[in-house]
């Protein structure tokens, strides 16, 4: 019988700062022992973690088109994050997945995507955009919608304003509070949502971020018209097995872990906690 | 179905015949009865088939396990779990080995989990028919007996100087054949009859009972409803509602390490703590006891309905029995079931 406890072993072949200050966020990019591949789809994560330490489960931040390895955009929080935040080129880490649902990219092809992320929300959309970006004739419009506190905190800063100029996909930025060198809007991200005024049509929506910007940004994609069944959405919770057993993620009767965490609005308006 | 009689004198010399086995067994500590495992210590423990406080759960899914052990340089190295002898757990009660039957589809499901289903495949149950059910017991309201010989290898039923012993499945059958003739012999007719006396007098003897018909349909309607605010007031969140459940499995996983060499564990977790939800950004997604006493509640009589097609629960009563605060599980239900 296979061990789905038992981690393999994978190594860190580099670290990119993605935010410093109180909120550090630092984006590792990891290769499995002897090449493996992992197999990974856009929407899925994977537990990762420091023997003697723990593991926690995190979002895989890249697409497997982009090449043979995961990367994983963490903020130093707890126990587990902090001691990867130590952590630098060449360290082994441990991995087990991948685990959930995932993207439903093949029901998604033709239609036009717009993504909306709030901070660290991005990460489990980032490998959606690159995975749209390398199967272009797939889809149709690309929007990446992305939020942060502050400019310092912006996930991925870099890259976003690399794609500015990009043909394949329309970015659009926000932050919080208004910054003198900042040209962008300045508000929160279901605000800038109504400013952008995506249509809706054969379009689907998917976001993540905290709680609360979720919540408003589906209500203020059902006033633009979008349906149920366009909205979608990946969950966290606090999770230790990622197999659907240690019984902590669930939301009503689905474990966020085994049954998602990308979730449609029309499954989530369903379940009592959500 | 072959049944035999073993004096009750003789009840050590048949444990001590199953030296190939693990053998648990209900034994008195302390005044308490708890299980645990006799082997080659029969001469110094004293079995006790009194009120079992605690499950036999833990003979297949320990407190804290070992996952695995690791060194400085931070190898996994897994303990070979066939390794261990099979396992015979005496004096199981009829609830307690339905609430296994209960355990397997969460631990089979998608990932199966090899620690608890080698240890789960390996464990043979002599269970022990309840001829005096206790204060709390209600088993027959769901779908249980207190003579059910389901998921049982063996079934002893107390008398007053044998027990009897009916033989369930053809793993029992070959335990038998394997026992020391001289200690057993066969049952007579009427043995069966006064089982069966026996039987009925216990079902007659249930004080508690719920008819829980329409509890999973009420259950979609009441999630926002005061009831639950009514009895988590009440909840002090000390978890013994789940730790003494048969049917409960939620758990944590840790890492326990020095310098250089540790282990990481599995040990049993609580729904009805704060930390079990707890996100590390400081969120919780059930930051009060109203939240996770629903939960509970919810997951044993409704979620595991939808997800494996039965309620997770056998009616053995524990966690009404040990709530420090007398909250009881049939007053939550039945006022589940008055909610207009």
């Amino acid at each position: 019988m296979n061990n789905p406890y038992l981690p393999e072993i994978a190594t860190i072949v580099g670290v990119h700062d993605e935010a410093t200050g109180e909120r550090p966020i630092k984006t590792f990019r990891v290769e499995l022992a002897g090449g493996r591949d992992f197999n990974h789809r856009p929407g899925q994560c994977a537990i990762i973690g420091i023997i003697g330490i723990g593991e926690s489960m995190i979002s895989i931040a890249s697409s497997r088109s982009r090449g043979n390895y995961l990367e994983f955009s963490i903020m130093k929080l707890g126990r587990v994050t902090s001691a990867l935040h130590e952590c630098e080129a060449g360290d082994r880490i441990t991995i087990r997945g991948p685990y959930g649902n995932g993207f439903p990219l093949e029901a998604w092809k033709g239609k036009n995507i717009i993504t909306i992320g709030g901070g660290i929300g991005h990460a489990p959309l980032r490998p959606l955009v690159q995975h749209i970006r390398d199967h272009r004739g797939d889809f149709g419009r690309l929007d990446v919608v992305c939020g942060a506190r502050t400019s310092n905190d912006l996930c991925y800063k870099d890259e976003l304003f690399g794609l500015k100029g990009a043909d394949d996909v329309t970015v659009h930025l926000s932050i919080d509070m208004p910054e003198s060198t900042w040209t962008s809007f300045v508000g929160f991200v279901p605000a800038h949502l109504m400013e952008i005024k995506p249509s809706s049509k054969d379009t689907i929506a998917v976001t993540c971020g905290p709680a609360v910007m979720i919540k408003y940004v589906i209500q203020n994609l059902l006033m633009l018209g979008f349906p149920e069944h366009g909205i979608y959405t990946t969950l966290e919770n606090r999770m230790k097995c990622g197999i659907g057993k240690c019984g902590r993620c669930n939301v009503g009767n689905l474990y966020v872990c085994k049954d998602g965490p990308v979730f449609s609005y029309a499954t989530l308006k369903s379940l009592p906690e959500f | 179905m072959a049944s035999y009689l073993l004096p009750r004198d003789k009840l050590n010399l048949f444990l001590a015949e199953l030296d190939r086995f693990q053998v648990w067994a209900p034994v008195n500590r302390g005044g308490t009865c708890v299980f645990e495992p006799v082997s080659g210590r029969l001469d110094s423990v004293e079995i006790d088939l009194r009120h079992q406080p605690l499950p036999a759960k833990q003979a297949v899914f320990p407190q804290t396990e070992s996952f695995f052990t690791f060194g400085h340089e931070g190898v996994p190295q897994v303990t070979d779990l066939t390794a261990a002898p099979e396992t015979v757990i005496f004096g199981i009660r009829p609830c307690d080995a339905r609430s296994f039957a209960l355990l397997d589809p969460v631990f089979e499901d998608t990932f199966p989990d090899p620690y608890y289903l080698i240890r789960r495949r390996r464990a043979i149950l002599f269970g022990m028919a309840c001829t005096e059910p206790f204060a709390n017991c209600f088993c027959t309201s769901i779908g249980g007996d207190p003579f059910a010989t389901a998921n049982l290898d063996l079934r002893f039923t107390e008398g007053d100087t044998c027990f009897l012993i009916d033989v369930i499945t053809g793993r029992g059958r070959q335990i038998i054949d394997a026992i020391d003739p001289s200690i057993l012999r066969a049952a007579a007719e009427e043995d069966g009859q006064k089982s069966q006396q026996r039987a009925q007098n216990a079902r007659g003897l249930m004080a508690r009972g719920i008819d829980l018909s329409g509890v999973p349909e009420k259950l979609t309607t009441l999630f926002d409803h005061p009831l639950w605010k009514r009895f988590a007031d009440k909840c002090i969140g000390c978890g013994i509602c789940t730790y003494a459940c048969p049917t409960c499995y939620c758990f944590d996983m840790q890492d326990e390490a020095t310098a250089r060499q540790g282990r990481r564990v599995r040990i049993w977790d609580s729904c009805m703590f704060a930390e079990y939800t707890l996100h590390a950004s400081g969120h919780n997604p059930r930051p009060t006891r109203v939240e996770r006493f629903r939960n509970r509640i919810y997951h044993k009589f409704k979620f595991n309905l939808d997800n494996y097609g039965a309620l997770s629960c056998v009616g053995c009563g524990r966690c009404i029995s040990l709530c420090p605060v007398n909250i009881d599980l049939i007053e939550c239900l039945s006022a589940v079931k008055d909610t207009l």
